[in-house]
């Protein structure tokens, strides 16, 4: 049996592909209809990948919603670039600041 | 492979090449505006967002007043919310030294009328609730300034460009620059489009000297590396941008609308050259020196660290200039101030560029300068 390509279609597209910032698939999908055929471009646009998880949860469903809106394949498209700290870490830990119990 | 023409091409897809494109095709220009990798994928897209009037060059302050004045009405001018808000900038002094300088500065400031004033350490505390003010003398307060959105700015420009009936085209680096006769022709791209045109502006920021080089112009602008981080959004606990110049000092805003942190510092000494490199130094020694600053910051989490270019120039002033080439203009250099010039530099270049001269003189931003007016609020 053959995988069916593309996701599962919704019954809305008011699914949020972005949980971060909460944006949805109807948003994404107006700004790559506008012209904006890059992660990085929508990224800026929508701020999908700035969040908490970095991208991790969103930036693939984009790519598919990219290649299924303008025919760019995901493997031809360009990740933006993972950001250290790669999970969010308090400013006073990274301070190397102590906490009242004097650990870090 | 295309062939096509424009009234002007300008080179560069940040907040200097988007927003005097803009101002070029409402004059009436068909502008194709040519960018590299993406819109704001140079320093634009890695600046923290600040806008301020605080300078000690003449023309700097008169070109911010002029530039705060449209970022207060650029909503409406490009029809998105470019999230401009008035939190003012606080510039803390430390020692005698740094007050003095910022009294000298706030008397060429208030001459142009700009409201500011050296204000008390209570008064600073009183601004900035939880504020470490140990040692300090007290800060340059200008509650006129603000901070806005680089990327919505920087879009909504560009989309005003197509609204004129303009271009904009994504990854199309400009590989040549033909000149004939001491005047520009053509610009052609790696892809080997050509654009045939009078009129081509430099907006290429840390790139501004290379592509200076194709049409045979000295553009002396060198890219160092600056470094920045965004944490999380919280509720709203700071108003201004807060700048600390001590050797290890730092500035940082909290961004109005969604609440997050942002901020950068200028590493001594500068690390030069066109270097996105995010270092393990940034990421502890930024965290330090913002919780020393506002202990009540410790508990919030960073989200992202990166790195940037500043675009500087041997006075640390851009170049907004002609050029011994006809046809061919200069944007470039801001010398970490693009996004805030953005607006005001790019309506008095399209002015250059199409009257001849524009409203405020630029004439002290040119190319041929003795480069000894250098800015000390940098």
């Amino acid at each position: 049996m053959r995988k069916k390509k593309g996701y599962r279609k919704a019954k809305t597209d008011n699914v949020i592909v972005c949980r971060c910032e909460e944006i949805t698939e109807a948003e994404i999908r107006a700004v790559i209809r506008a012209g904006y055929h890059s992660l990085e471009e929508i990224k800026r646009i929508l701020r999908t990948g700035m969040g908490h998880c970095g991208g991790r949860g969103c930036l693939k469903v984009i790519a598919r919603l990219i290649e299924e809106e303008t025919e760019i394949p995901v493997s031809s498209q360009k990740f933006p670039t993972s950001r250290p700290p790669l999970k969010p870490l308090p400013l006073g830990l990274l301070a190397g600041y102590k906490n009242e119990q004097g650990n870090r | 492979m295309s062939r096509g023409t424009a009234d002007a091409v300008v080179i560069g897809g940040g907040i200097i090449g988007a927003a005097t494109g803009y101002y070029l095709a409402r004059q009436g220009l068909k502008v194709v505006l040519l960018e590299r990798a993406f819109p704001c994928a140079g320093s634009t897209g890695r600046c923290i967002g600040g806008i301020r009037a605080q300078f000690t060059h003449d023309l700097t302050i008169r070109v911010m007043l002029e530039s705060i004045k449209m970022f207060q009405e650029l909503d409406e001018e490009l029809g998105v919310d470019i999230e401009w808000y008035a939190g003012g900038y606080l510039f803390l002094a430390f020692d005698e030294q740094r007050k003095q300088s910022f009294l000298q500065a706030i008397e060429i400031q208030k001459r142009y009328g700009l409201k500011v004033e050296f204000i008390s350490k209570e008064e600073c505390c009183r601004i900035v609730p939880g504020l470490n003010a140990e040692g300090l003398l007290g800060g340059a307060w200008c509650p006129t300034d603000g901070q806005a959105n680089p990327f919505k700015v920087t879009y909504g420009y560009l989309e005003g460009i197509k609204r004129f009936r303009g271009e904009v085209l994504v990854c199309q680096e400009v590989k040549r620059i033909n000149v004939i006769g001491g005047k520009v022709v053509s610009v052609v791209t790696a892809d080997g489009n050509e654009f045939f045109t009078p009129v081509v502006l430099n907006a290429a920021g840390p790139w501004a000297e290379d592509v200076g080089k194709l049409a045979g112009v000295d553009v002396p602008v060198k890219p160092d590396r600056h470094e920045a981080l965004v944490t999380e959004a919280v509720e709203r606990c700071l108003e201004p941008m807060l700048v600390d110049y001590r050797p290890d000092g730092c500035y940082f805003v909290q961004h109005y609308g969604t609440g997050h942190f942002i901020g950068c510092y200028t590493p001594v000494p500068i690390v030069p050259g066109h270097n996105l490199d995010a270092s393990d130094e940034f990421i502890t020694e930024m965290p330090r020196r913002m919780v020393r600053l506002l202990p009540k910051l410790a508990l919030v989490k960073v989200l992202r660290h990166w790195a940037g270019s500043y675009e500087m120039t041997p006075d640390g002033n851009p170049i907004c200039s002609g050029t011994p080439v006809e046809g061919f203009y200069v944007s470039a250099g801001m010398s970490g101030h693009g996004f805030m010039f953005g607006p005001a530099l790019g309506k008095l270049m399209a002015e250059l560029i199409v009257q001849g001269r524009s409203t405020i003189d630029l004439n002290e931003f040119r190319l041929d300068r003795p480069w000894t007016k250098a800015e000390a609020m940098k």
